[in-house]
Formats: structure tokens, sequence, C-alpha cells
């Protein structure tokens, strides 16, 4: 019995060394000591890969010398990934580009600071829309080239808009009020909810504070902006007002929430233009889509109809091979505005290149959406986007208001519940 | 008085060799077990963002007694293990007894039946009964169908319901695990006795709560013991199947270790706080249970 143990224990001894080894032939092969190869990391197989292989055929023409690894991971495994290489303070295994959500950029740039390439002598930070530099750099150094916008519209059926005697030219310019009027018509014409929410997911929140150009933080990024926040005060009374409106699917994760629209159960959804393709991905419901521009706040004044929701951009981190990096995306996505073009046409990806928007794809109408020119109406949104400071606490200020927002719809004040925010969000984030 | 000599000789070498063959397992646990211990406990006296850590005295253990999101984190693992622990026990030993039965068919197929789950992935049986319980998810449609509910319940978004979603998905897949403790302990305990109570006209429960139950006592402390440490670093089912929601009503302290670690920007330093708040916890409830049900030899 013994002897059987200790074989036992020999063969797992020997074959963790083999495996150890291979890993690190595996590291080597993908790390930046070789700097004809670079590897970049990014999630969404149908959004963020398919963009960066279309910039990765583009940039064969230029540098064919150069291989491009894209390599997919799910975000919140890039997340970690980082997290537990840069805190570990060895590079190993780490890519030379990766893709960071801009909600979390500034968590990353300030809390590793010596990990990421500065970028600013490698594009152009005026060329870009002005709400995404912010989130990308530190003391005026770019450190991300900013990629998708994010921008944030309504996406509607306008089937079910005309059944209860509406059509897209009623939802423009409208206030959050008039957005829920509409729902419950069309609730009680075609019996269809109006919108689906995950209770555990302020993305409506997010949108209507942002639209006033304030955030959870106040500017310096660092400071907790909630009791006394009036926009914010208002998105709880709106959300309140959306959730006891008796027009809400709910939906657990993504792939219920896709399901939602998909089978033609929800009518509505105020998001991010990222949506279009899983919205799109339902041939069937050509022509029955249109988008409508954000509502806006009506209390708190500055509301507009623009916000953005879950946009991101490319870092380089500071390991060898960070030059090349930098020059692959300086000349795809920093300054090729056929890119951007294909872009549309093939992935439906909207960047925040200025020079870009004048192209042709951005003036195409989309058929799905019953010949609305959408790219063009989420690229005038972009540039209406107000520019804040998301600063490094994002997701653990809203963790701390999605409890605080049960609370609220379980009938606690207002005030005390942005007060006793504030308080949680002050001890959590020093 | 030579050979006394040389016997002392042999036994310092023996010593010697014996220490030899020891020292590579006590400095491989001193390397991967003690060294990461001291340096986490280290760890929880630092606080900052990522790579920015500076010490900052007893401040950590000072916030947990304010942190809100820890406070409830303890509570909702305190539910747990005072609902969970203990119905996932009395099933298990319940199991255990019936399928102990000498005139039991198919015993093999029963035991391994109710083992399965065991051998589950965490996550892979996470996901499913994610899936199991959601708003039109099988669970629903079934009482939909059988007219028992007339609204379907919200098994994940609704903060009771998803509390108890849980402790059905932790109670499925550690009750068989637990009955293979109960069972291997029932076939150790001898039939004469039971016999001898028979013809003493002791009924069936009479045996069970006046025989089994205490020569069951050293395992029913081990299984609670290891219960109580696997829910105290409960992660996956809620990671899983509700992410710690709806608001905080499912999350646990692991994570929440995760969450400071890797969701927020990352605060390591507090994060080990948080470890080591577990680690106190369970160094305490492993010593009430060996108080409270342990005896001489327990």
């Amino acid at each position: 019995m013994k002897k059987l143990l200790v074989l036992l224990f020999a063969t797992v001894l020997v074959l963790s060394a083999c495996s150890s080894k291979s890993d690190n032939g595996g590291n080597k092969g993908g790390n930046a000591a070789d700097t004809s190869k670079i590897t970049v990391w990014a999630w969404d197989p149908n959004f963020n890969i398919k963009a960066l292989n279309l910039a990765k055929e583009d940039y064969a023409a230029k540098d064919s010398k150069l291989t491009v690894d894209i390599i997919e991971n799910a975000q919140n495994d890039i997340v970690q990934k980082l997290n537990t290489g840069m805190s570990s303070g060895t590079t190993k295994g780490l890519p030379n580009i990766v893709l960071i959500e801009d909600y979390r950029a500034q968590s990353f740039l300030q809390a590793y600071p010596d990990m990421f390439f500065d970028l600013s002598s490698y594009f152009k930070a005026e060329d870009f829309a002005d709400y995404k530099l912010g989130p990308t750099s530190v003391d005026g150094k770019h450190y991300g080239l900013p990629f998708d916008s994010g921008a944030a519209g309504v996406f509607v059926r306008t089937d079910y808009l005309k059944e209860a005697g509406y059509t897209l030219a009623d939802m423009q310019d409208i206030t959050w009020e008039q957005y829920i009027e509409i729902g419950k018509k069309v609730k009680e014409k075609t019996g269809k909810n109006w919108i689906s929410l995950d209770p555990t997911d302020l993305s409506l929140i997010r949108m209507m504070t942002q639209s006033t150009g304030a955030w959870y933080l106040k500017e310096d990024g660092k400071t907790a902006n909630i009791a006394g926040n009036e926009a914010m005060k208002e998105a709880f009374e709106v959300y309140e007002k959306i959730m006891k409106a008796n027009i809400v699917k709910p939906h657990a994760d993504w792939s219920q929430l896709v399901a939602n629209f998909n089978s033609g159960d929800v009518a509505s959804y105020p998001t991010g233009n990222w949506f279009m393709p899983s919205i799109a991905a339902e041939a069937s419901q050509s022509g029955k889509w249109g988008v409508a521009p954000l509502p806006k706040l009506s209390k708190t004044p500055n509301s507009v109809h623009a916000a953005s929701i879950g946009g991101s951009s490319f870092y380089v981190l500071n390991v060898p091979g960070k030059e090349k990096a930098a020059e692959f995306l300086g000349a795809t996505f920093g300054s090729d505005s056929d890119l951007y073009q294909k872009l549309i046409t093939e992935v439906g990806a909207i960047g925040t290149y200025k020079p870009a928007a004048a192209g042709d794809a951005y003036k195409q109408p989309n058929e799905f959406f019953g010949g609305q020119k959408v790219v063009e109406d989420f690229a005038k949104w972009t540039a209406e986007v107000p520019k804040v400071n998301f600063g490094m606490h994002t997701y653990a200020i809203e963790d701390i208001l999605v409890v605080e927002m049960q609370n609220f719809l379980n009938g606690k004040k207002l005030d005390q519940v942005l007060k006793d925010a504030q308080s949680q969000a002050d001890a959590q984030i020093k | 008085m030579k050979e006394a000599r040389a016997g002392m000789g042999i036994k310092a070498r023996t010593n010697a060799v014996s220490w030899a063959f020891i020292a590579l397992a006590v400095v491989m646990i001193c390397i991967f077990y003690f060294y990461p211990m001291i340096q986490a406990l280290l760890m929880s006296f630092q606080s900052g963002t990522g790579t920015n850590l500076s010490y900052v005295g007893t401040e950590n253990y000072t916030r947990l007694f304010k942190d809100a999101t820890f406070i409830a984190a303890l509570k909702n693992t305190f539910i747990y293990l005072i609902v969970q622990v203990p119905i996932m026990i009395v099933l298990a030993m319940f199991i255990s007894v019936l399928l102990n039965d000498r005139n039991l068919k198919f015993k093999g197929f029963f035991r391994t039946a109710i083992f399965l789950p065991a051998v589950t992935s965490l996550v892979a049986y996470s996901v499913i009964f994610k899936y199991l319980f959601g708003n039109e998810g099988l669970i629903n449609t079934m009482l939909l169908k059988l007219h028992l509910i007339a609204d379907p319940i919200l098994w994940i978004s609704d903060p009771f319901w998803a509390k108890i979603t849980i402790i059905v998905a932790i109670t499925w897949r550690w009750t068989g695990y637990n009955m293979i403790f109960y069972l291997s302990a029932l076939q150790n305990i001898d039939n004469s006795i039971y016999e001898a109570a028979r013809i003493d006209g002791a009924s069936a429960f009479r045996q069970f709560t006046q025989i089994t139950m205490p020569l069951l006592r050293p395992i029913i402390l081990f299984t609670s013991i290891t219960s109580t440490i696997g829910t105290l670093q409960l992660f996956d089912e809620v990671m899983n199947i509700t992410k710690g929601g709806p608001g905080n009503a499912t999350t646990t302290l692991s994570q929440y270790i995760y969450n400071l670690s890797f969701k927020y920007t990352p605060d390591f330093g507090y994060a080990a706080t948080v470890s080591y708040a577990v680690v106190i916890l369970i160094v305490i409830f492993s010593f009430l249970q060996f108080k409270l049900a342990g005896d001489k030899n327990g």
C-alpha cells in the first residue's frame, strides 16, 4: 500500500513537472520576447474579435513580418488574469495588447502605473471623441487607443409602436416619463412588455446619470458623488416608475436578455450600439426594428439625449514588443478610415474615430432597421456624449447601489437611500 | 560499553536518515503552506490599490465591522449554515439508514445514484440549476402546469427565493457526499447490538435514536465540521447561479473576497483581511462543534 502511494506521489510529481515545463514553453511562445509576434486579448467573438481580425488583415499589407495572435477570453477572465499577473510583478504570459472596458480602465491604469505603455505619440488624440479620452488617459498621457463608441440609443419594435398608435417619430426628443407612457400604451395594446431589465444591473442609472454630465464619482474620479447628486436622484425615481409601471420583463443573464428580444416578447431596450448584432441575429424580425435617441431626464438640467455604455479601448502593456504593438494599433484603429468603414459593414462596430464618420459606410441605410441610417445616427449621438471621469470605482459603487436600489423599491426613502449609499461608498473607496 | 556506543551511533544515523526523508515534505509544506499564510497575514494589515500596498495597522480589521457588504455576506453565510447544514446532515443520515437496510434491492444502483451529484463539476451543475430555476425554467413551467402557482416564482431575482435556490442546489450537490461517511460508519456497527435491542422490544425509531445516533456521533461531528467549512467557503454556486444577487441577498464571504480582488479596483490587503475573518470563523466553529458534540474520544 505504502509502495503504491509512493509510486502515485512520484507519478504526480513527474507529471506536474512535465506539465509546468510545457506551460513555460507555451508562455514563451505567446510572450513578447520574440518581437516579430504580438499577442492580443479581447472578448466577444462577434464584435471585438471580428474587428481585430479585420485590423490584422489590414496590417498584413503594411508589415507582413509581424504575426498578430488574437486570443479570445471572457471579459471577466481578462480582468482576473491582468490583476493576478500584474500584481505578482511578472509580465510572463501577459499579452502585448489588451482590450479593457472604459469603466475599468482607470482602475488598472492607476493600480499598476508602470505596466502600461504611453501611446500618446502613436495616434492623434484629437481625432477621437472627447468622452473616450477621459477614461483612457492619466495626467495627459494617453495609454488607451479608443475603440468602440458605446453610444446609447433605444432599440424599439416599430411594428408594436404602430399597433399602439405611435411611430418612431414619437420617440424623438422625449423624456423618460414619456418613454414610460408610450411603454404602458404598447403593453395595453399588444400585451408585450416594454423593456427587459436585470435587477442587478444598473446600466439605466448609468446612462441617465451620464446624460447630465454627472457620474457616480466627482470629477476627481475618487470621491463618491451619490448623496446630493440630482441626476442620480432623478434616475432612481425614473427607475422606480419603470419598475412599477408593469412593463418590465426581468432577465438574469445575457442569453435571457437576447432571447427576450429575439422571441419578440419585449418591445424596446435602451442600450449601447454594440447590441445591434444581437438584435439583428433574428432575421425574421427584419424591418420591424428602429433606433430612437436616448430619452432625457426632465428635472435635471443639462440632460442630453446621449450617453455611452460599456465601450472599451485598446491598451499596450509595458512588455517587450510594445513598440510593435503600438505601431500596429496606430496604423489600424488609430488612423485607418477605411478600416472603420469595414468595421461597420462587416461587424456593425461603431468606432470613435471622427474622420471615419465622413465615410460611405456611415451613411448606408440599414434594411433590418427599416432603412434607417442607424450608423449615422449613432455616430451623431457619439459626438454628443458628455465627457465624465468614470474613475476607479464604477463596479464597487454599483454593487452598493444595487442593494440600496432594492431597499428603495421596497419603500425606503430616497434621500436616505442615497445618503446610506454615500457613506458605504466613502468607507469602501479610499 | 562498546556495543552501546555503536547502538547509539546507529540510532543517531537512523534518526538522521528519517529526518532526511521528511525534510523534503517539511520544507515544501513550509514554502507552499506556511509562507503564504504568513504573507497573507502581513497583507491583511496593508491596504491600497493593486501593487501600491502600504501598512495601515489594524484599520482593515476595524473596517470589517462597519462594512455593510461584509456584514451582509456574513449574514447570508450564517443563513446557509443554520438552514442548510442541519437539513443536509439529517437527510444524509436518513438516506444512509435507508440504504443500509439488509432487505433493500438494487443497493448499488441507489447508492451510486445518490452519490453521483458529488462527482459533478461545481460550475457545470450550477449553470444547470440556473436554467432549471430560471423565470421560464423547468421548475416554474412544471409548477405552473400543475397549477400549484399562479405566477412564476422569481427563483433567481427575488431575495428570499434566491437563497432557497442556493440552499436547494448545495443540498443536492453535497448530501450524497456526506451520506457515504454515514454509510461506512453504519456498516461498522455490529448487527448484534440491533438484534439485542429487538429482543428487548425496542421500536425502529428507538433503535435509531438510542443506538444508531450515538454510535454515529464522531461522523456527525466530522460531517458537520467539514460542511461548516465548506459553507464558509461557498463560492461557485453563488457566483454562477445568482452572482450574489439580487442586490447582495445571496453573496458570500468568498465571493466578496473575489469581488475585492478582481471585480473592483483590486485591494488585495483588505481581501486578505476578509479571508482571515473566514479563518477565524472556521476556528471558532470547529472549536464549538468539538465542545458541543465531541466527548472524550470525539
